[in-house]
């Protein structure tokens, strides 16, 4: 005899498996709620575990190019200070010159202003030498030792680096680190090579008695301190620029890391409501279901044959 | 004739208590899955006699016939076939997702990720030790993730592996069962409960058969099953009352390799054909993540070679090994990053060399690409196998509830019998009843 029947058995099976199902679907919603994550696998959604990767690794990056925009900005800012502060001395310097060249001072006068002179010389020196707040010199290019040595007889020359590298703040965009010091206090003057040094102890040691005709000497040296501040003057607009430069790239980063975090978040990040209200769903189903499961089985011509 | 009626009533108490038996022992075994609903057979049984042309016939009630199990070869064969393929997949797919954890919570891409953005950092500063210090220990981290990768990768392998090795001793249980029911089936009478009990048996072993590999069984008239594996090329595990040992083997890769009765055979379905395949997806994981490994040791050893170090000299390796589960730091300081390229001073602040060491990690062949194509396919892979494993876990549970539906005990019908026997039996006491009567009033007769 071959006849079809509705074994409970079978019942069963299907009765735990849909309830097993609606379980896990509950399971599911709920730790998407606790971790606010919508992916705990990359294989529950491989494209988006997969955009959410390449965000995660542009937001490092960003992170990192940030700390940097905000490092070179705070050099290009110490540069640009020593800068304006050499401008002013070479300033003082011209008019001390100046002073020298047209007023009769006598010999006195004469000490006094090289004296003055030389302590400009000095502080001309270490500013050239400066460091950044981490100590590393702020015009010496790619170098770590100082920017410019001074030899025996007081001769200055320049020991960095002629370029003084790139730093990248965002994807294809890398700013200069700085200025080399050849470029801040080196110059042509009349078609040779000359230094913001050589000009202010050219005129301190005519001033000292060095030369003939000290007024003579401090009016020629003129000349080379207006191509002094020529070229601070330069380098002051060329930091400025770079700074400003520093300042857009790290209001673009600041877009950029309000875009990536949205982004982020639409592909991760669990959308709460959603997801409570699939939970508030699924636990009215499950109830549905037990409670219907109840009624069924209990539900055999046993219980109706007394 | 009165004894006729008393013998009449008493084959029909019989039957009907032979029935009330089997239907008791339907309702006590309607949750066992592996036991078939059984019934009785019954014939009318007259008696008839000639002498000459005078034939007479003596009714003698009924007959008790044989126990008839419900059987159905083909849903039966639909449900095994089903639930061969389930088991592959959903194999495969446990296997594989325990993998797919392993490369991603081991944080590979994240170690590599953060390798990068710390040389991107010490761009900014190339002779500050703080971040020289912390680029190498992100080398140190991500070199390290590998490892833990390896580590984790070895650990799924290891646990499909002894699965494998474990459900081997089984499948041989089940075969050597089965050859000996198939001993036991040849000299069971047809029609006994004793030969049903065999059936079951065979079936529940069929089954467990199927699960771990596909089987192609073919039945004899007799009742007994001749089980060949499916697979390359197909083999005979159970002929008669002989069965075959079914062992497994893994090579160095980890892959696995099946002999039946010594001779090599590949399985075509079933747990086990789950296993291997996920044992050779494993293997070309190992090869991926190491490959990734030495990328990522190349490419910064090649870096390392092309450049000076703090102090002037040339740039020494800085990873060694050979693969994800050898990768290590080497470089002994901090000072060691070739930051500036070759022939450079000592102190230099050029950052040549590393932005090219950060290119080429960056890169679309760098590890770091690598590690996301790694995952991606990974865990595509693992999507698709799961969405084929659902599908084929409802194919299994309908050819299964369709298996029950033909062989299982409905409850109801069961019920329905126990009130119809039981009136049979009592219709049958009241035969005999109304027989001693009549034989009563033969006596009384004065």
């Amino acid at each position: 005899m071959s006849s079809i029947t509705n074994s409970p058995g079978s019942f069963f099976n299907r009765s735990l498996r849909q309830m097993a199902d609606l379980r896990a679907g509950i399971e599911r919603s709920r730790t998407q709620i606790a971790t606010g994550s919508r992916i705990d696998r990359g294989s529950q959604d491989p494209a988006a575990a997969a955009q959410l990767r390449s965000v995660a690794r542009r937001e490092a990056l960003a992170q990192v190019e940030g700390d940097n925009a905000a490092r070179l900005g705070q050099d290009l800012g110490a540069a640009a200070t020593e800068v304006e502060a050499v401008i002013a001395l070479f300033q003082r310097v011209r008019e001390l010159a100046v002073a020298a060249a047209n007023t009769p001072l006598g010999e006195n006068g004469r000490r006094a202003v090289a004296f003055e002179l030389e302590q400009l010389r000095e502080e001309l020196f270490s500013r050239a030498n400066a460091t950044s707040l981490t100590g590393e010199p702020l015009f010496a290019g790619q170098s770590s030792g100082s920017a410019f040595t001074r030899d025996a007889a007081g001769n200055v020359t320049y020991a960095g680096t002629p370029t003084s590298g790139a730093v990248p703040v965002a994807p294809g965009t890398a700013i200069e680190r700085g200025l080399p010091g050849s470029e801040v206090f080196e110059f042509q003057l009349n078609g040779s090579p000359s230094s913001a040094f050589a000009v202010l102890g050219g005129l301190v040691a005519a001033l000292q008695g060095g030369a003939g005709d000290p007024a003579a000497a401090a009016n020629a040296a003129i000349e080379g301190i207006d191509a002094a501040l020529d070229a601070t003057a330069r380098a002051a607009t060329i930091l400025g620029t770079r700074m400003a430069w520093v300042e857009q790239v790290e209001t673009q980063q600041a877009d950029r890391r309000v875009a990536l975090a949205e982004r982020r978040s639409r592909v991760g990040d669990t959308d709460i409501a959603e997801a409570i209200a699939r939970l508030q769903q699924s636990l009215t189903a499950l109830e549905a279901s037990q409670s219907a499961f109840a009624r069924v089985s209990s539900l055999t011509l046993f219980d109706a044959l007394r | 004739m009165p004894t006729a009626i008393f013998t009449i009533g008493r084959s029909g108490l019989t039957a009907s208590r032979r029935s009330l038996e089997l239907t008791a022992q339907n309702i006590a075994n309607a949750e066992n899955v592996d036991y078939s609903r059984r019934t009785l057979t019954q014939g009318e049984l007259v008696m008839t006699g000639s002498i000459g042309t005078n034939a007479a016939d003596s009714l003698g009630g009924v007959r008790p016939g044989v126990i008839e199990r419900a059987e159905s070869a083909l849903v039966q064969r639909q449900a095994r076939d089903a639930n061969s393929a389930r088991a592959a997949a959903e194999t495969e797919f446990f296997a594989l997702r325990e993998a797919e954890s392993a490369l991603e919570t081991s944080g590979v891409f994240t170690g590599l990720v953060e390798y990068e953005a710390a040389l991107t950092r010490l761009q900014n500063n190339p002779t500050e030790p703080a971040l020289r210090l912390s680029a190498l220990e992100a080398g140190r981290k991500m070199a390290g993730n590998f490892r833990i990768a390896n580590g984790t990768l070895a650990n799924a392998r290891s646990l499909v592996q002894a699965e494998a090795s474990a459900e081997t001793l089984t499948v041989n249980e089940l075969a050597n069962e089965l050859a000996k029911i198939n001993a036991d089936l040849v000299g069971a009478r047809e029609g006994t409960a004793g030969r049903a009990a065999l059936l079951d048996a065979r079936d529940k072993a069929l089954r467990g058969l199927a699960e771990e590999f596909a089987i192609q069984p073919t039945f004899n008239p007799d009742g007994t099953a001749n089980v060949t594996l499916a697979g390359t090329p197909p083999v005979a595990l159970v002929t008669g009352a002989s069965a075959q040992a079914v062992a497994v083997t893994f090579a160095a890769d980890g892959t696995a390799s099946f002999t039946v009765g010594g001779s090599a055979f590949a399985p075509g379905g079933g747990a086990m054909a789950g296993r291997a395949a996920a044992l050779a997806e494993m293997a070309s994981l190992q090869g991926a993540l190491d490959g990734l490994a030495v990328s990522a040791i190349t490419i910064s050893n090649t870096a390392q070679a092309a450049g000076a170090g703090l102090d002037g000299n040339p740039g020494q390796p800085l990873f060694a090994g050979t693969g994800a589960g050898s990768i290590t730091m080497v470089l002994a300081s901090a000072d060691g990053l070739a930051t500036a390229p070759a022939g450079a001073p000592a102190g230099s602040r050029d950052t040549a060399n590393l932005a090219a060491l950060i290119a080429a990690l960056g890169a679309p062949t760098g590890p770091t690409t690598g590690t996301d194509t790694l995952l991606l396919g990974l865990s595509s892979r693992v999507a698709a196998l799961e969405t084929r494993t659902r599908g084929l876990e409802v194919v299994a549970a309908s050819a299964e509830a369709e298996v029950l539906r033909e062989t299982g005990v409905d409850l109801d019908t069961e019920a329905a019998n126990l009130v119809r026997l039981q009136q049979a039996f009592e219709a049958n006491s009241r035969v005999i009843q109304v027989a001693a009567e009549l034989f009563d009033t033969i006596l009384g007769l004065r």
